[in-house]
């Protein structure tokens, strides 16, 4: 996988965390992992469609996520209720689509399949056995990870 | 709060009407996310959406007005925004329509409701603001 994919998704996640609730991530140590899996509380998975193909993973622990959509509401929130799994979801939806622009940079065309939002672990797909990577971003409400399995399909 | 000063565009017509949609939407997500029972909640959850569902047209024109007095040259692509808002909007009221006003969806629709219109607001809109003071100021 490419050093592009990962600037991508990592300059997509800090510019609209910093619009949308003042926080400014923090690259943590990237790594590679077996297949694309997460035990974090709150996972939105993107499809990528187009000259690259595969999925990228969001993952928050509870307490960020109910964190960020206080902040983004004004809110107090005491639980991962639909309203605040569809605002992560959307959040998520936001940063992989500037990601996608940011790639349309460097000459791949791509599109995202409408995020999916699993509340609780998120378990590999069977069919997903190549290698993911797996990009930490560290904020001063927690740690969240953004896991990356993208293949060229050009 | 959901409205933050970092918002404003310095076009005092369209700070106004942004401030007031901001104020309409903490409204309605603070009404879809009470304690209190849905049915005795739902005639306002309408309501408040009827509402907010003309405002945002209304807004949207009124900026889409403002910005070809302007000359903004980022015109046909805020129209899209414009468009791509509108029809996100538009499907949950189809949906709503067809299932009824069920409370998960609601939810659900005020979830990205909300974070549209931050997304929209502190970043799309930020560029009519940028674009005025690189002429030089209000115009």
């Amino acid at each position: 996988m490419k050093v592009e994919y990962v600037n991508s998704f990592y300059k997509a996640a800090k510019d609209v965390f910093q619009l949308m609730v003042d926080i400014d991530p923090q690259r943590g140590d990237l790594k590679f992992i077996e297949n694309i899996s997460n035990d974090k509380d709150a996972n939105v998975e993107l499809g990528v469609i187009g000259d690259l193909k595969g999925t990228i993973l969001f993952s928050f622990p509870k307490n960020m996520t109910l964190e960020m959509v206080k902040i983004l509401s004004g809110m107090e929130m005491d639980k991962i209720d639909n309203f605040a799994s569809s605002a992560l979801g959307e959040m998520a939806n936001i940063i992989g689509g500037n990601a996608l622009t940011l790639l349309a940079q460097h000459h791949y065309t791509c599109d995202i399949v409408p995020p999916q939002i699993f509340i609780g672990e998120y378990k590999p797909h069977p069919i997903d056995s190549d290698k993911a990577l797996l990009l930490p971003l560290l904020t001063p409400i927690g740690e969240f990870d953004i896991t990356i399995l993208l293949k060229e399909n050009k | 709060m959901m409205w933050k000063d970092k918002y404003k565009i310095g076009v005092e017509l369209i700070d106004e009407q942004h401030e007031e949609l901001f104020r309409r939407v903490s409204e309605f997500t603070k009404i879809i996310r009470s304690e209190e029972d849905w049915n005795s909640r739902i005639d306002k959850v309408k309501e408040t959406m009827d509402f907010m569902k003309d405002y945002v047209i209304d807004h949207f024109n009124e900026e889409e007005a403002y910005q070809a007095k302007i000359n903004y040259p980022e015109i046909e692509i805020h129209k899209k925004a414009h468009a791509s808002f509108k029809e996100g909007v538009d499907n949950y009221i189809k949906i709503f329509e067809e299932e009824g006003f069920n409370e998960d969806r609601i939810q659900e629709f005020g979830g990205k409701l909300m974070t549209w219109l931050i997304m929209h607001v502190g970043n799309m809109d930020q560029k009519i603001g940028e674009y005025v003071k690189s002429k030089g100021g209000q115009i």
